[in-house]
């Protein structure tokens, strides 16, 4: 029997190159959506669980980091430019696959990337999107392209190189998906084999049938392969479960069934793909995925009708949650869709934005009250926005508010506007809110840009070293809250610089004192977090790696931002730093928590490679460059100034005196 | 006396303090980004346990004191300017509770420095061992034998010979053994190659082979040490040669006397109060990836006449005797599903292991009165202010 197996099993292996072409061709007869996704049929799938990247989740979620891997954005464009939401997106690439590959939804850089597998489209911009239709041509040299790419390192690719390797993934996961439910799509003819219309009761066998009696055809083709007289009929059972075999290859994608079983017995959901090679090795499929697989069919084959197909996706949708609930995996499901609804994220930067404003209005009319409340309730309500997200992503995924890089950037948008609410709070002086608007905008642009170039789920499992919640909860929580207070701190020395370097409020000397300690104050509780963190982490990897400390490139930089604070803090008590010096040499520390925070991360190096990050070289060399060009012109400006006066003193002083002159530095705290 | 006032302040000043810690942060930085293109061991060596070193930036020599130097001076500028020169008062006591607790910190890394043994046990499920080996360190054992069928091994550590870089021998002796040791042209990284009629060795070449030296591999853990031994003869002088080799699999057998001897190069090895014996080793991945989740090894403690069972996962090492055993890697990574693993264990002998936890606790606590008392007092100039 092994040897029928392998026998079928070789045939298989030559499948996925059938696969690949037949995901080429195109469907001839499939229906085309003519309105739009009724709201219910759109809350079906939005909650219609999927398990992906080790989690399950809502399908909306994956819809939405996939059409952002291929896009750019989580939102799509159709032919006729109506805006389209990624849950749309999706089903209309899985039912409706020959509309939706007129979707221009890979976005490409450089058209350089689209002469090199010799397309010539016309009246294409140097970065523009484009259909599955008008890649569809040069798939074959597209694949071609990147397996010769594909060999080298990731660093060693120009850059379009990596484009066209980039956009070779998108289209073989595309490809996945248009042909995800093909199986399901139309049933096989078998009038022409009495044999096995005898065995199915009818001259056509859908694929769920067909599962149903897969072990037996199995045994059946064991059978007739040595006899002379079944040769035809045969030939024909091999070529029945082939083609059920090449409709499912592809579909590992996607796993929608939910197991039948427990968590703790079965964690990993199944594809069709996955149920068939179960039952092609003799293992009988158990109803409830039959039932799941012939809900399927319904689906697909509804697709034509849309009330027809919305109560077919309730019947899959009812299927699925009641296997999902009764494994315990679809409680944050609703909970994940609210999340993502109600986009805290851009309704807080939007808040920031607003803020700003508020507060710019606020220090050109300072004395119009209004602009000052409406700066503190934009700031206030973004900051509370910015919370309450990073309070549902814990809730969801059941850990401390930072795991992941992009999760630090949501928290110290959030560390940083609460810490500057506070300080605005106790000394009412309208700058820490106005520092709290601009950290908080930048902060969730960042966060922003981060998940459109990394372009993955942002709640991501995490591998087995991280999968603690009592060290993410202190080391990470504590490095992260000293990253905000260090950036807030070199927020606060920025405004001095600048409003020094521009003389503005130069009559006002308690002002600069105010932005003075301010720094200070944010300095000593960004020291505190960040020497707890460091100590935290260090006894973390004691435990994990057996050692406290490794001069890892992380833990350095961690260290570095600690030692930046001391230096600063000790200068300061000596006098050796004052007013201004501190303001300098806080805003450098900025630099050295950019640093540690990204800059290690494109190192490549070091223990805690689940960091490293690429793409972002721009952004961070940008705020190097404009930061540590803004602390040279002030240290230079402020020589300069220095000099001057120490030469009207040194005249004053030669006439014999005369009124004292106000320096401009003031003493050290 | 007015040199040591002199010395006394400057030690305890915060000026000193400022420096210390700057170029302590310059060290960080440049060991950092060394690593890119130089392998941990190494930079660890070089930037942070060395007291002097010379940093090349580009073409230029820059001769630093080295991360002990620093740290050393940084210890003695604390205790006596962070503590016994430093005002004691109630405004002041977080400050001093910090510096004790940075101070312990020092301590904790002196110790681990200087008093620590750290390396693996790597074992097949089924195996058992009460031995671990370094990653990174290198001994010649020689093996002898006796007559009660015991094995008696005559260890020389790496520090013993590994200045024998050249021609001139470092001389090995034991009173127990009737012969010496001489160790010549030792390399940290080197492979054993035949002389073949085209090729001219550096090295001598002893029965058709000869040493390699080649250049160190960025994973201190990935060099093979190698070395020329000559047995020399108490009585009489007669001399043996031979290569020694890290990844020989036989020891270099020799008769002495009559006698049977083994010497071998291999990575120093500790003895552990205890064995350890793998039963099983999992790895879970998260369902339909590759990402693992999770590795443990369960294992059975046997020491003496008692056996326990332990799972060692990570985050979860085993504490035993002052010893830490801990998951660290597995293999082979190509395994197929049924194939044998192993499980490597890092193993740790270091009696400061929970000091920088202790430290931790007395930093905090110390930043967090200092730093509290100060706001409470801005707190209250601004109210005074206000009112």
């Amino acid at each position: 029997m092994n040897t029928i197996i392998k026998l079928f099993a070789s045939i298989l292996a030559t499948l996925s190159l059938v696969a690949g072409a037949r995901a080429q061709h195109s469907h001839t007869q499939l229906p085309s959506r003519s309105a739009p996704y009724s709201a219910h049929t759109l809350e079906l799938a939005e909650s219609l669980p999927v398990q992906d990247g080790g989690r399950v989740k809502p399908l909306s979620t994956y819809a939405s980091f996939t059409l952002l891997r291929f896009n750019g954005k989580s939102s799509c464009k159709t032919v006729d430019g109506t805006k389209l939401d990624a849950t749309s997106w999706l089903l209309d690439v899985l039912f409706y696959p020959e509309q939706a590959a007129e979707y221009p939804v890979f976005k490409v850089d450089d058209i350089q990337a689209i002469e090199a597998i010799g397309l010539k489209l016309e009246g294409k911009k140097k970065r523009d999107r484009y259909t599955f239709n008008e890649i569809r041509p040069a798939i074959s040299t597209l694949f071609e392209r990147a397996r010769e790419y594909g060999q080298k390192e990731e660093r060693d690719r120009s850059t379009v190189e990596q484009q066209v390797f980039t956009l070779a993934t998108s289209i073989d996961d595309y490809i996945r998906l248009r042909t995800h439910f093909d199986f399901a799509r139309e049933p096989q003819s078998i009038a022409d084999v009495p044999a096995l219309v005898t065995v199915f009761g009818k001259d056509s066998v859908s694929f769920s049938e067909l599962m149903t009696k897969l072990p037996e055809l199995v045994e059946l083709q064991g059978a007739w392969r040595n006899d002379p007289a079944r040769g035809e009929d045969s030939k024909r059972l091999v070529q029945l479960v082939q083609t059920a075999s090449e409709y499912t290859s592809g579909t590992e994608t996607l796993a929608l069934i939910p197991p039948i079983t427990s968590v703790k017995e079965e964690e990993a959901w199944h594809s069709p793909a996955d149920l068939f090679m179960a039952a092609f090795e003799k293992q009988s499929t158990p109803t409830p995925y039959i039932d799941m697989l012939a809900a399927f069919e319904k689906l697909a084959l509804s697709s034509g009708d849309p009330l027809q197909f919305e109560m077919a996706l309730a019947t899959v949708h009812n299927q699925s949650v009641a296997k999902t609930m009764a494994r315990g995996e679809y409680e944050k499901i609703p909970l994940e869709i609210s999340y993502y609804k109600a986009q805290f994220i851009t309704n807080s930067l939007v808040l920031f934005l607003i803020g700003f404003l508020f507060a710019a209005g606020m220090w050109l009319l300072p004395r119009v009250k209004a602009l000052y409340w409406g700066a503190t309730l934009s700031v206030v309500g973004a900051t509370a926005l910015v919370v309450g997200a990073i309070v549902v992503r814990c809730m969801i995924r059941e850990r401390p508010p930072v795991s992941t890089l992009y999760e630090t950037l949501l928290f110290v948008a959030g560390v940083g506007a609460v810490t500057l609410l506070v300080i605005e709070w106790i000394n009412k002086q309208r700058m820490a809110l106005s520092v709290a608007a601009v950290l908080g905008m930048v902060l969730l642009l960042l966060a922003n840009g981060y998940e459109t170039l990394d372009k993955r789920d942002t709640m991501p499992q995490l591998i087995a070293v991280l999968d603690t919640n009592f060290w993410l909860a202190t080391h990470v929580t504590a490095i992260t809250a000293g990253y905000a207070a260090g950036l807030v701190a070199a927020a606060i020395a920025n405004v001095y610089l600048v409003t020094r370097l521009f003389g503005i409020k130069k009559n006002d000397p308690t002002f600069a004192k105010l932005l003075s300690r301010m720094t200070y104050g944010s300095l000593a509780f960004a020291l505190i977090f960040s020497v707890v963190g460091t100590i935290l982490g260090g006894i973390w990897a004691n435990e994990s790696w057996g050692r406290f400390w490794g001069w890892d490139p992380k833990e350095n930089g961690a260290l570095m931002i600690c030692l930046a604070q001391l230096v600063i803090m000790h200068a300061r008590m000596g006098g050796y730093l004052r007013e201004f010096g501190l303001a300098a040499a806080t805003a450098f520390q900025g630099t050295v928590i950019a640093f540690s925070w990204f800059g290690v991360n494109l190192l490549g190096v070091g223990l805690h490679s689940y960091g490293f990050t690429s793409g972002i070289h721009t952004a961070l060399w940008s705020y190097y460059g404009v930061q540590w060009g803004l602390v040279a012109v002030c240290v230079v400006h402020y020589l300069v100034q220095r000099t001057r006066e120490d030469a009207v003193k040194q005249a004053l002083a030669t006439r014999g005196g005369g009124p004292a002159i106000p320096t401009t530095q003031g003493r050290a705290e | 006396m007015k040199l040591l006032k002199w010395c006394y302040d400057a030690l305890s000043s915060l000026w000193l303090s400022c420096i210390l810690l700057f170029d302590l942060g310059i060290l960080t930085w440049l060991g950092t980004l060394e690593q890119v293109n130089t392998g941990l061991f190494e930079v660890q060596k070089k930037y942070f346990e060395s007291w002097f070193f010379i940093h090349h930036a580009g073409p230029i020599a820059i001769p630093m004191p080295g991360a002990t130097l620093v740290l050393a001076v940084l210890a003695v500028n604390i205790v006596l300017g962070g503590l016994v020169r430093m005002r004691k008062s109630k405004a002041t006591l977080g400050v001093l509770i910090t510096h004790i607790g940075i101070i312990f910190l020092i301590f904790a890394g002196y110790v681990k420095m200087n008093h620590s043994a750290d390396g693996h046990v790597t074992l097949f499920e089924g195996q058992a061992s009460n031995t671990f080996e370094s990653y990174h360190h290198w001994e010649i054992a020689i093996l002898e034998q006796l007559d009660d069928g015991r094995l008696r091994e005559t260890i020389a550590p790496q520090g013993d010979f590994e200045l024998s870089l050249g021609a001139t021998p470092v001389k090995l002796k034991s009173n127990d053994l009737p012969f010496e040791l001489e160790i010549a042209h030792f390399s940290p990284n080197a492979r054993v190659l035949p002389k073949g009629p085209m090729i001219t060795p550096k090295l001598p070449v002893v029965d058709g082979y000869f040493l390699d030296a080649i250049e160190l591999e960025k994973q201190n853990e990935q060099n093979i040490a190698g070395a020329y031994a000559t047995v020399v003869e108490r009585s009489g002088g007669a001399r043996q040669e031979a290569i020694l080799w890290g990844a020989s699999r036989q020891p270099w057998t020799v008769t002495v006397a009559g006698k049977q001897y083994g010497i071998e190069l291999r990575r120093e090895q500790f003895l552990m109060p205890f064995t350890v014996a793998l039963d099983d080793f999992k790895k879970e991945d998260h369902p339909r990836m590759n990402m693992p989740k999770s590795f443990s090894s369960d294992v059975t403690v046997v020491e003496g006449p008692t056996k326990r069972p332990v799972k060692i996962s990570m985050n979860e090492p085993l504490r035993q005797d002052g010893l830490v055993l801990y998951q660290a890697s597995w293999g082979p990574s190509n395994a197929r599903p049924g194939d044998p693993l192993f499980s490597t264990l890092a193993v740790v002998d270091n009696p400061a292991d929970q000091y920088p936890l202790y430290a931790c606790i007395v930093i905090a606590v110390g930043l967090v009165m200092h730093f509290t008392r100060k706001l409470a007092k801005h707190i209250k100039s601004q109210q005074s202010n206000a009112s």
